[in-house]
């Protein structure tokens, strides 16, 4: 009875094809629309380290000595805060070892130069010598840093296979000096090109950007040394100098490394929790600043919503598409119980000859999956063109809007899904149809 | 009337599904509207500036180190020297410069309290070339020094210990003081943790000055904007507005980018990432991604449009079909083509307006769900009549053609069996 069904059903859709053409293209549209804002959505909250976040966890004490910083306007705008750490307590916690692995992590700009005199501004990463492989930096060639390196400030880097093609025209650059603000760094390793998205670990550089990665990783106390400061602090103590409080600041008394720390169990993190409470609560200087010990241990994706990563406007388009499916979706319904109901005499006729209600509702419904799957075949391409739309508009995320298979296969699933529930009324009330009545008008 | 509800009653799954259709067309009509026009808002501000003969210079940001007010005001001297420069100021928080912009809270004898953004810079009102409404310009010995960062004597800090001078907007001042005149107002600052403050007393108010937190200028907003009092001093960023000679625009935009290049080029004064643009140009900068958006909402629009367009055309031509034969009856007996036109306008207005009613509801549930996820001021009860209205001109016209073919039907079509 299902083979039979189907061919009734394809019968049906080539009667009325201009109706049929009509419910494919707004059934595509939709789907398109809903499909474009969806793949976008998706690929903006993927996980940044597959098989790694999940065991990561942003550490933060508050140890400033001033008064609490936050301000909110009365328009509702907040000033920043990444949650940093001051330079002698981020070497406190990290001294302290109580993770599995943990990192200081800060963006800085850096002009570097190479054997050539040529000199580029790159994004430089000054980090901990777990970094590379705590955050699953591929290495090319040579190898990391060392604890005992770290703790001598020594002057190496890790650079990627891009940066060493620039300043060394090969990527086999372990062993050559690069110059960063004239002082020399040797490099000790060659890794991968690296770009998580989002870029969670240093949000306050950037949240997505295909350009944007750091290309050069240094001992966090030799990038100090070198003079490179960070641009952004979440706050300085009160005894910080004026005048390294903003663009370039003091590395001691301002908030500007951020403290990453791996644990594997559940019982690690309680342990680490109790760990950062117990710190927080030592910093008693701050009693006279009225604060209270204030300490926060975030995973990942606590990171990500916390700092509210995904444009709100992303959201929001995937709420109007989905809306916009709905009323495609009750269009469709219209045009598809208009076409059903055209042939209620022929229906009237199989009813009179013995088909079930079933059999009739079964036909139908088979030829409004098919109009959808149709609909489906065709939102495909409308959505690979909507996507590269959407890329065309460089907003710094719009790069990421790809369709992946999980998509693709989200987009089928999706049209069949309105098929059937589009084809349910229009099939339920032409199964209606009185066999009787309507052989006695024709 | 009861010849219009009557098939209604009878046959209810297209009326229901054309209802249906209006009732969510409606709703999202309403709230993109709403979306579309708080993203337009603060691109139809009138900017109060100068626009075509601006030049506005940023990210001078000295190599670790702070500016000094002399090369603060060495650079402001290169700039007046440039041929075609009418005016040229140091200043912080300019126009359409986002990258840093101060945020004020203003208290008024109302307790009307907003959240405003100020401009610093010595001789403002000239450079930008604002509209004096009422009042004065500062004095020359009424700015105190301020910089970013950096220390510059004791009575420069954020609370200089008096009452500083401030010059509000016609939109500022209509919202704190009302009817009553600006001038000579004192203004507080509303944080209860800030006793310290000595508050600001308006000396002059301007006609427009759009702020630079350009998402914050709806709902009438957009010129929440002080000036203060403020040359720039010792600081850790400099950024200058230029004013320019109609005439001489191109040259003098050169002219500026040297005179930049010349005066902040050394190894660590910050010259080479300095950004030099006319006020156009970074106007069409901060608006990019509101254009992308509202690209976006206009194909949403149509695509609405169109789809509801053409689900009631194919609804109402197949339901129009189905009672060929009740339309030869009617005008067998004697009813005209203008009626038979008039009922079926009149059948799809009663039908459209229950929709339109329903999607009122849903338009402001939805409108409510957005609120809940996103910083979204409430729906405006306009939108609904506007997003009605369109409903009912999409009716109408869908009607148009099937109402017409219903009154080809000829009468003797009464007489044969369909």
């Amino acid at each position: 009875m299902v083979g039979y069904s189907m061919e009734l059903a394809l019968r049906g859709l080539r009667r009325y094809p201009k109706t049929t053409a009509l419910a494919v293209l707004t059934v595509a549209i939709g789907l398109a629309a809903s499909m474009t804002t969806l793949a976008l959505l998706h690929m903006l909250s993927a996980d940044p380290l597959p098989g790694r976040s999940q065991h990561l966890y942003l550490a933060w004490v508050d140890a400033v000595e001033a008064k609490s910083q936050t301000f909110t306007s009365l328009d509702g705008v907040t000033t920043y805060d990444y949650k940093r750490l001051k330079m002698p307590d981020a070497e406190a916690l990290l001294a302290a070892h109580k993770g599995t692995l943990q990192t200081v992590v800060a963006d800085l700009d850096a002009r570097v130069e190479g054997s050539n005199g040529q000199h580029f501004n790159e994004q430089l990463l000054a980090t901990g010598s777990d970094f590379i492989s705590m955050f699953g930096v591929a290495l090319r060639d040579g190898r990391s840093w060392t604890v005992a390196e770290d703790a001598a400030r020594a002057p190496i880097a890790v650079i990627d296979s891009g940066l060493a093609q620039k300043l060394f025209g090969t990527p086999r650059a372990v062993g050559r000096v690069v110059q960063i603000k004239n002082h020399a760094f040797r490099v000790i390793g060659v890794s991968q090109p690296y770009s998580p998205q989002p870029h969670f670990y240093g949000l306050n550089a950037w949240a997505f950007g295909g350009d944007s990665q750091e290309s050069i990783f240094v001992p966090y106390g030799a990038a100090v040394d070198a003079g490179l400061a960070s641009s952004s602090t979440d706050g300085c103590d009160d005894a910080t100098d004026k005048g390294k409080r903003f663009i370039a600041v003091d590395p001691l008394h301002c908030e500007w490394l951020a403290y990453w720390v791996q644990l594997g169990t559940p019982q690690d993190v309680a342990a680490y929790r109790s760990f950062l409470d117990h710190y927080a609560q030592q910093q008693t200087s701050l009693g006279s600043y009225g604060k209270k010990p204030q300490s926060q241990l975030l995973s990942v994706q606590q990171w990500l919503t916390l700092q509210n990563v995904i444009p709100d406007n992303v959201r929001l388009n995937v709420w109007l598409a989905g809306s916009f499916l709905v009323l495609c979706m009750v269009n469709v319904a219209g045009l598809l119980a208009a076409k059903f109901m055209r042939r209620s005499v022929e229906v009237g006729i199989r009813r009179a000859l013995g088909a079930s209600r079933r059999a009739v509702m079964l036909h139908h419904l088979f030829e409004a999956g098919m109009v959808c799957f149709l609909g489906g075949a065709l939102a495909w391409p409308l959505t690979l063109l909507g996507l590269a739309l959407l890329r065309m508009q460089d907003q710094g995320f719009t790069d990421l809007a790809r369709l992946d298979v999980a998509m693709f296969a989200a987009l089928f699933a999706l049209a069949l899904g309105v098929g059937a529930l589009v084809g349910l009324l229009p099939s339920w009330r032409v199964s209606m149809v009185q066999p009787g009545l309507q052989v006695k008008s024709a | 009337m009861r010849i219009i509800l009557a098939p209604l009653r009878r046959h209810s799954l297209m009326p229901v599904l054309v209802l249906l259709q209006v009732a969510l067309a409606c709703a999202i009509l309403c709230n993109v509207f709403f979306l579309a026009w708080q993203r337009l808002q603060p691109m139809l501000a009138p900017s109060g500036v100068d626009a075509d003969n601006l030049i506005l210079v940023d990210n001078l940001a000295a190599q670790g180190r702070t500016y000094t007010a002399a090369e603060s005001v060495a650079g402001e001297d290169a700039l007046r020297a440039v041929p075609g420069v009418r005016a040229a100021s140091s200043g912080f928080g300019l126009p359409m410069v986002s990258i840093a912009s101060i945020m004020v809270n203003l208290q008024g004898p109302t307790h009307t309290a907003v959240g405003v953004n100020a401009f610093f810079g010595k001789g403002l009102v000239q450079t930008l070339g604002l509209q004096m409404v009422t009042g004065r310009d500062f004095l020359p010995s009424e700015y105190r020094p301020w910089g970013l960062g950096a220390s510059n004597g004791s009575n420069s800090d954020w609370d200089t210990g008096v009452t500083q001078p401030v010059i509000i907007t016609q939109a500022l001042a209509d919202k704190l003081f009302g009817a009553a005149p600006a001038v000579g107002q004192l203004l507080a600052d509303p944080d209860p943790a800030d006793k310290s403050d000595h508050g600001y007393q308006v000396v002059g108010v301007v006609k427009h000055l759009l702020r630079n937190e350009i998402g914050l200028a709806t709902d009438g907003r957009a010129d929440y904007t002080v000036l203060l009092a403020r040359n720039i001093g010792n600081t850790a960023m400099l950024s200058y507005a230029v004013r320019v000679d109609p005439a001489m625009r191109d040259i003098a935009l050169q002219g500026v980018k040297n005179a930049i290049k010349r005066q902040f080029g050394g190894a660590n004064a910050g010259g080479a990432q300095a950004r030099v643009q006319t006020y156009n140009e970074k106007r069409n900068d901060a608006f990019k991604s509101s254009r992308a958006a509202l690209w976006l909402l206009l194909g949403m629009v149509l695509a609405i449009v169109i789809v509801t367009l053409v689900g009631i055309m194919g609804l109402t031509g197949f339901w129009v079909q189905r009672r060929t034969r009740q339309i030869g009856i009617r005008r067998a007996l004697g009813a005209r083509r203008a009626q038979i036109l008039c009922y079926f306008f009149a059948e799809n207005l009663l039908i459209v307006s229950v929709g339109i009613l329903l999607g009122m509801a849903l338009a402001y549930a939805g409108n409510i769900l957005l609120m809940h996820y996103y910083e979204l001021p409430h729906l405006p009860w306009m939108y609904l009549p506007v997003g009605a209205a369109v409903m009912l001109v999409i009716g109408q016209l869908g009607v148009l053609a099937p109402a017409l073919r219903a009154t080809e039907v000829p009468p003797v079509v009464a007489t044969r069996s369909v």
